[in-house]
């Protein structure tokens, strides 16, 4: 069975019958079928990939290692989440005329086109599929970030393209020079631009456009991954999307740019050695937490501060694998697992608050245990998650990347680290705190929250509180391998 | 004397060709006018698609004739008229005050052809035909991205994006014998169209909700 192109063409076919469907429950219901299929197509390819080590379909155009294959699995089981949770919330907002019926139509082809392009992303051989792919995401979700149609949204939603763009021509100008450095000695064209041929050649390619290569990825593919300082679009759009989209935008979307930019890295590290693109992820990551952690202390609006919170934590994974330690590249790759789950929880968890009280400004918003339970006890379980707090696994993951620090000898960056963390750490505990526990002080208006918003976050946590206690094998297997591919530089 | 190659007159060709979109861009930096910098914009595209065609003419290579014909499709005739299409329905045709007055903001682009030179410099060696093509495609992306920020309205900004895609499609064709891969070049083309369309359907609705395609209103979403 052509396990890649299937993951490509379902959600993509899923996207086409839904521009035919004319009734509500058959949009929401091709959403769920769509990606339920790409969840079990991509346990399906973790088992091939443990299997053989890399599949490839196509005459090599479509590719998979383990990373792919880790990050496959990521994308299914968030957009199938979000997918589960748009069933409740989209209906309800298209009956508070919150959104048309022209964008819920919208949203339902988008959604599925947006998944495909990311599994485009991470499964494309060419690097200029890959750029194209990453384009693709930008594309298919810019109009489901200004789905409000407000002026913010609108605003949100410019910010991210133009950013996006001007990042991503100069992620293409990365991905020409790549070309150009491995075209240096032969006059005839290169035979594939692939990967995995690059990958076989990367002692021959012209080491200086490949450093000049690489800053212009890591600039253009680090806008799109949100590192700072060209993180300014980032909480807008996550922020100002429905809440499903902010999911997969903070949950996936981030991680499939820093995908394409580990890729580069890959590269770069087989061909430069490590110093050089080690250094820039390791800079840019302390950066990125360091900047986030102020505007998490003052915020004020709930999806912005969990958007800054995203900005953090794609810090702590740049730094993870910037440290290339087996121990740190082990907890970052984990991390992007974990930060998937848990993010994209409490987004849900910002929708259905969104929905009950009509607000998202915190200091307005109170004792939340009291009118939303099951809302509040599964977000509790996401922020203690998230900040750091055992007995669920991000504990795990921040404390291995600290140790393969301290290992590693950076002890400066390893001190920065825990620094800005803790720092984060005490800002969200208080917000939340102040959020679920506080004194409520007016009934909310809105309506009880929609089953399957509850049920959405309550499949993530249980996730997460089954992958935090307990690493199946198999799945183990799969996550040493991504490492070993990131750190030792294998195709 | 002897008969200069084809290679030499190729050569010498990309090398005028380049320079031209160098000064159609200076030119559209300073230029106000909505639809004479669209205008501008598709002549430096149709330069493009002139070095692709003598590239492709000198190596005898077919993928390289497609490209010179889907950029004139795409970037010389099918975009241009979208925008004037837009700019028309729209109905505003005159840029309001950069934030960069002309003078400054020329000398700025100088400064930063300068770099664009400086950068390149290393890597002149590996290029195949013409000479300081990639040194021109440097400072178009730099002198893109300068355009973008200088500018208020919607139109001009999705027109500076397209500025930054030609240098760096001129830096493919100047570094590399043959240009990219076909299915590459394809994506791209594909890609750059949806985008402007995608930003032609943000432009209306930013018209329609702010009554102006003026980017700088759109501040309300801070910290």
């Amino acid at each position: 069975m052509p396990l890649l192109a299937l993951l490509i063409l379902v959600p993509a076919a899923a996207a086409l019958a839904c521009l035919l469907v004319r009734s509500s429950r058959a949009l929401a219901a091709l959403g769920v079928l769509a990606f339920s299929a790409t969840l079990g197509l991509g346990l399906a390819l973790v088992r091939q990939v443990l299997a053989r080590g890399v599949v490839s379909e196509w005459n090599g155009f479509l590719c998979a290692d383990a990373l792919s294959a880790w990050m496959v699995l990521l994308i299914s089981v968030v957009s199938l989440a979000s997918a589960i949770y748009a069933v409740g919330y989209l209906r309800r907002e298209l009956a508070d005329g919150a959104v048309t019926e022209r964008r819920f139509r919208e949203f339902y082809v988008l959604t599925p086109l947006f998944g495909a392009s990311m599994f485009l992303v991470v499964l494309a051989n060419n690097l200029g599929v890959m750029w194209f792919a990453v384009e693709a995401t930008a594309l298919s979700s810019v109009l489901l970030v200004a789905l409000y149609n407000r002026r913010t949204s609108l605003e949100a939603a410019w910010k991210y393209i133009i950013l996006g763009s001007v990042g991503l021509a100069l992620g293409l100008m990365g991905t020409v020079l790549v070309y150009a450095a491995a075209c240096k000695n032969n006059t005839q064209s290169l035979p594939s631009f692939n990967w995995s041929y690059l990958m076989s050649v990367a002692g021959q390619l012209d080491p200086r456009l490949l450093k000049l290569a690489f800053v212009f990825a890591f600039i253009g593919y680090g806008t799109k991954a949100g590192l700072a300082p060209m993180h300014t679009w980032l909480p807008d759009a996550h922020s100002e999307a429905p809440s499903p989209t902010s999911a997969m935008l903070s949950g996936v979307s981030l991680k499939i740019a820093l995908y394409a930019l580990l890729r580069f890295h890959i590269l770069t590290t087989a061909c430069l050695g490590t110093a050089f693109s080690q250094h820039l992820l390791l800079g840019f990551g302390l950066l990125s937490m360091c900047v986030a952690a102020p505007f998490i202390l003052v915020q004020t609006n709930m999806k912005r501060l969990f958007a800054y919170h995203s900005l953090e934590h794609i810090g702590i994974m740049c730094v993870g694998l910037g440290l290339s330690a087996p121990l740190a590249v082990f907890g970052a790759v984990l991390h992007i697992g974990y930060h998937a789950l848990v993010k994209s929880t409490i987004f849900f968890a910002a929708g259905n608050i969104h929905q009950k009280h009509h607000c998202l400004e915190l200091p307005s918003l109170a004792g939340l245990l009291k009118t939303m339970p099951a809302s509040s006890i599964l977000l509790a379980l996401a922020v203690i998650g998230i900040a750091g707090l055992p007995p669920f696994g991000i504990f795990l993951t921040e404390f291995s990347i600290v140790a393969g620090g301290m290992g590693a000898g950076q002890i400066l960056a390893s001190v920065l680290f825990v620094a800005a963390l803790a720092t984060v750490f005490s800002g969200l505990l208080g917000h939340v705190a102040h959020l679920l526990l506080g004194e409520a002080d007016k009934e909310p208006a809105g309506p009880q929250t929609p089953l399957s918003c509850v049920a959405a976050m309550a499949l993530l946590i249980a996730l997460l509180t089954v992958f935090s206690v307990w690493l199946p094998a198999p799945l183990l297997q799969l996550l040493r391998q991504a490492a070993a591919i990131i750190i030792g530089g294998k195709p | 004397m002897n008969a200069p190659t084809s290679t030499e007159i190729g050569s010498q060709l990309i090398t005028f060709c380049a320079a031209g979109m160098l000064v159609f861009q200076l030119l559209l930096v300073v230029q106000r006018m909505l639809l004479a910098s669209i205008r501008l914009f598709a002549l430096q595209s149709l330069f493009l698609a002139g070095i692709a065609g003598v590239v492709a003419c000198v190596h005898n290579a077919t993928h390289v004739y497609i490209v010179a014909v889907l950029t004139i499709i795409g970037k010389v005739v099918f975009l241009p008229w979208l925008l004037n299409r837009q700019v028309r329905r729209i109905g505003i045709s005159q840029e309001i005050a950069p934030l960069l007055n002309p003078p400054a903001s020329m000398l700025l682009c100088g400064g930063l052809t300068l770099l664009g030179y400086i950068v390149a410099r290393p890597f002149t060696a590996l290029e195949r035909l013409g000479s300081n093509t990639l040194a021109v495609a440097m400072a178009l992306v730099l002198t893109g991205f300068f355009l973008m920020f200088n500018r208020r309205k919607a139109i001009t900004q999705v027109l500076a994006l397209l500025t930054v895609e030609n240098g760096v499609m001129l830096a493919a064709i100047a570094l590399t014998t043959y240009g990219m891969p076909l299915v590459v070049e394809l994506g791209i083309f594909f890609d750059v169209m949806v985008a402007v369309m995608v930003l032609g359907i943000l432009v209306y609705r930013i018209r329609d909700s702010f009554d102006s395609m003026d980017t700088s209103r759109l501040n309300q979403l801070k910290g």
